[in-house]
């Protein structure tokens, strides 16, 4: 045993080598690769990727393990990527109408077109000027919905909540909640003052913003999913500005009483698309994920996923969807909502950061 | 011995008191049953598939795990740290002493959030991936402050002397240290390893900030209520919760109670 | 005290203190010295600018709610401080003085039992206990103090409820065991000297108490200044603590300059009250 040699100076240095063979370990750790034991695939996702349901079945056909990490906004999912070194990410999920951002900043790969079922996807959702450019096809749609007004149809009056402009007469103070993402609901706001969400500009935000003032003294919260989604479904709020049917739908079979409408003055839309990112060193097995997303049988999954349900942009996706899954995600009306909904805002860095200070000033007033 | 209005005063307030800390914790373990997706009320009956469903999640199971591997490993990492650290301070005169104390206790007074914000900036201009090292890391430096002044504190002169009787007996320094130090001190090198243990375990900002795929347990219940409340992270949390007083039950029955005098 | 001076043993000393210190330097003095130089620079697009300049600060001035943000978290810090030391210190004596002393330990870690379940969920359980239709509305309306439900949740209230949770139970732990230390002697000499319990208890064991105070309280103070969870699930995004901006300039903006200088003011902001701290301290001493 190591105390019964009589060299004190060895023996002195025991715990203390002790301490520094801990050091160099936690070193040695932080610089590990670790031992692949299965090809891995690393997305950078929205919450709705993340629902094991949807993964599995990719996971074991192609025998890898997909690591996803999920962001809360655009901007975020920028900064993890600008965080990130070359290859740390093979798939990206991104907002439609970033996806032009994302090209300009090299951070999406070509793929070929000729892989993607888009043929078979809704019209409207294909979005060619946003998902290609100069005929390179670099991303495509996957999922889309509405952000508009979702509400408690018990609590409050449903002719209301067709007309925007009643969110601020007072009726429904302290009743309303807000979602807490910039984009949708200053687009939102500026529908209700008749400003198209490509209009968008420094000159009328400073309208936009004092409508946001006073929607946000007639709130009760601002929250994220969880909290939105709670506060609508323990009669916290009656309302919720900035929801839709991602809100109601997933809670569609315990609160039958939530429902949503797009206003007269015009909701928006989101869409989401997906794409492999340029310098990731995966491209095939990142293609085939997208592949997999963008089937009939990964689209029915990734529309009723954990988090927030949506559309599919795959139109064959329909037969595999329930009849009560397909009646909260309101198949039929689609053309309706389509034509009656606008997208996000599309600002420059100068009037993201615009938004984004006036977003802030809004919650802490 | 106390005026009977004293006591029912003490036990009114000692009651109220204790069912307010509980309070949010019985709502807790309750909506963990909850037979419904949502743990909100009204409570609608009975259920274990919501613990069922925890033991099937692999990812949730995994993030357990690692949470358990970063806390001990870097509780046991910052207590040697400390112990050294505290035993060559205590012991030996070294140049600027006091600036080196106030030097590692320093980490105590600055919010995690700023230790985080740090690490991170330092791994990224380093290159360092995260992960659960770069967690470990994080939680090393701030429980090492801990162990160190919880060891130090408790290293009194009355040991010395033992000490220097111990060394009259022939004993060199380092099996002073081993066998007369180390173990007078045990109870505090204990209650730091235990304090560490406490604090990694739950510590969130962190974890979040410097992690990537494989996460403890805060942040993937973060990540999971992201979706939308669950009762699963109930019963995660009531797991969690019953998993400890189980083992300070095991700890009471074979630890202390040998220890208190009969 | 004696200690061991001569060469060799300082030597050997310092084998024992390196690693510590050198983690201490490696892992919190250097990241802190890279986030002041980083918030001495500008994000400029995607990429970090060096412009060594003080606008990230000036821009703190400059902006009502950066500096709303530091006023809302030192409000919630000083008024959870307070009433958690109010809270604690009856709880504290009472455990101390009335629990019988074989059961003290037992009622101790009863108290930090319930902290053991996960942080982040214990939050979203406050969230639902005091919702419009959580137990406390239900039973004060079925008590009929009140006619209709209080809006306790996602606000500044909620928030400190839920800070005050969990540091009455850490003020307890400190001021237990700064009473519990306290020779019984004090208690008998103030009797013999002709002191009723009331003026023992004011002027002899309370300011014999006042250190396992000031720890527990700054501590409080530390803690829950820079915490983000509890205000960001109770809060309602209502009034945002500095904590919560910080993580927004982060994880909306990747705007690492910005939430680095802002971190460093909160720093200065907790140096100074422990500067404070200290120098009530020495007074109290003398």
């Amino acid at each position: 045993m190591i105390f019964k040699k009589h060299d004190n100076y060895t023996q002195y240095r025991f715990f203390p080598t002790t301490a520094s063979i801990a050091f160099t370990i936690a070193i040695a750790g932080l610089n590990s690769t670790p031992l692949l034991a299965q090809e891995e695939l690393n997305a950078l996702v929205w919450c709705d990727h993340t629902d094991a349901a949807l993964i599995e079945p990719f996971e074991k056909k192609n025998n890898v393990k997909v690591n996803l990490k999920e962001y809360e906004g655009t901007g975020a999912a920028l900064s993890i990527i600008s965080q990130s070194r070359p290859g740390d990410w093979d798939v990206l999920v991104i907002d439609g109408v970033d996806v032009p951002r994302a090209i300009d900043e090299g951070i999406l790969g070509e793929i070929p077109s000729s892989a993607l079922p888009t043929s078979d996807f809704f019209p409207e959702v294909v979005m060619k000027d946003n998902n290609t450019r100069n005929g390179r096809t670099y991303a495509v749609t996957e999922k889309y919905g509405y952000n508009t007004i979702s509400f408690d149809k018990s609590k409050v009056d449903i002719a209301d909540m067709k007309d925007m402009s009643k969110l601020w007469s007072g009726k429904y103070d302290g009743r309303i909640a807000i979602y807490d993402y910039y984009l949708p609901v200053i687009g939102l706001v500026g529908l209700s003052e008749g400003i198209d969400t490509n209009n968008v500009n420094t000159a009328n935000m400073s309208v936009i913003k004092d409508k946001l003032l006073s929607l946000k003294k007639a709130s009760k919260l601002v929250g994220d999913v969880v909290s939105s989604q709670t506060a609508l479904a323990t009669g916290e709020v009656d309302i919720l500005v900035g929801g839709g049917e991602w809100v109601t739908a997933v809670l569609s079979a315990e609160k039958p009483n939530l429902d949503w409408v797009i206003p007269e003055q015009g909701g928006l839309r989101w869409s989401q698309s997906i794409g492999v990112m340029a310098d990731s060193s995966k491209k095939d097995l990142a293609l085939k994920f997208v592949q997999y997303i963008t089937s009939p049988e990964g689209q029915a999954k990734l529309a009723t996923s954990s988090c927030f349900w949506g559309m599919p942009a795959n139109k064959k996706t329909e037969p595999l969807l329930t009849s009560a899954q397909k009646k909260a995600l309101r198949w039929d009306n689609q053309a309706d909502y389509l034509a009656n909904s606008q997208l996000y805002p599309v600002p420059d860095a100068a009037l993201d950061d615009l938004m984004q200070d006036n977003w802030t000033e809004m919650l802490q007033n | 011995m106390y005026s009977r209005l004293s006591n029912i005063l003490c036990g009114t307030y000692f009651i109220t008191i204790y069912s307010f800390i509980f309070l949010p914790v019985a709502v807790l373990v309750l909506y963990s049953f909850q037979d419904g997706s949502l743990p909100i009320p009204p409570f609608n009956g009975v259920t274990l598939k919501w613990y069922a469903e925890v033991f099937t999640d692999s990812k949730l199971m995994s993030a357990l795990a690692n949470s358990m591997i970063v806390a001990v490993l870097s509780s046991i990492i910052a207590c040697l740290l400390g112990f050294c650290a505290a035993y060559a301070l205590s012991r030996y005169r070294l140049p600027a002493s006091a600036f080196q104390r106030v030097l590692i206790t320093a980490p105590m007074t600055v919010s995690y959030l700023i230790i985080a914000l740090g690490l991170l900036v330092l791994f990224n201009w380093m290159g360092i991936r995260l992960s659960l090292w770069t967690v470990g890391v994080g939680h090393v430096v701030i429980n090492l402050p801990l162990c160190f002044a919880v060891i130090y504190a408790s290293m009194g002169d009355h040991q010395k002397n033992i000490e220097r009787a111990a060394r009259d007996l022939g004993a060199n320094n380092f099996q002073v240290m081993l066998l007369i130090t180390a173990p007078m001190l045990m109870p505090s090198i204990l209650a730091a390893l235990f304090l560490s243990i406490t604090f990694s375990w739950d510590e969130f900002i962190i974890s979040f900030l410097l992690s990537r795929f494989d996460v403890t347990l805060p942040v993937e219940i973060w990540s999971l209520l992201r979706s939308g409340l669950n009762p699963k992270t109930n019963a995660i949390g009531s797991l969690v919760f019953l998993l400890s007083v189980g083992l300070l039950i095991i700890l009471e029955i074979f630890v202390f109670r040998q220890r208190s005098p009969k | 005290m004696s200690v061991n001076s001569d060469h060799s043993s300082v030597r050997k000393a310092w084998y024992f203190v390196t690693p510590a210190i050198a983690w201490t330097i490696a892992f919190f003095v250097i990241p802190f010295a890279f986030m002041v130089s980083v918030s001495l620079a500008s994000r400029v697009g995607r990429q970090i600018v060096y412009s060594w300049d003080l606008g990230n600060y000036i821009n703190f001035f400059s902006k009502s709610y950066f500096l709303k943000g530091l006023f809302v978290s030192l409000e919630i810090t000083f008024l959870v401080t307070i009433i958690s030391t109010l809270l604690a210190y009856p709880l504290a004596w009472i455990i101390a003085e009335r629990v019988p002393k074989k059961w003290q330990r037992i009622t101790l870690i009863m108290a930090i039992l319930p902290f053991w379940t996960s942080y982040v969920v214990r939050s979203y359980s406050w969230l639902l206990v005091l919702s419009t239709n959580g137990v406390i509305n239900n039973s004060l309306l079925q008590i009929g103090i009140i006619s209709e439900p209080l809006p306790l949740a996602n606000t500044t209230t909620a928030t400190v409820i839920g800070f005050v949770h969990f540091f009455v139970m850490l003020l307890t732990l400190t001021i237990y065991s700064n009473l519990i230390q306290l020779s019984p002697n004090y208690k008998r000499a103030s009797a013999d000297l002709g002191a009723n319990a009331f003026q023992t208890f004011w002027h002899v064991i309370l300011p014999l108490t006042l250190p396992g105070i000031m720890v527990g309280a700054f501590l409080t103070f530390v803690l829950c200044i820079g915490d983000y969870i509890t205000p960001q699930i109770l809060g309602g995004n209502n009034e945002l603590t500095l904590p919560q901006i910080i993580m927004m300039q982060l994880g909306r903006r990747a705007d690492i300059p910005t939430a680095a200088a802002l971190s460093i003011i909160l720093m200065g902001v907790v140096t100074v009250a422990y500067l404070l701290c200290l120098r009530w301290l020495k007074m109290e001493r003398t």
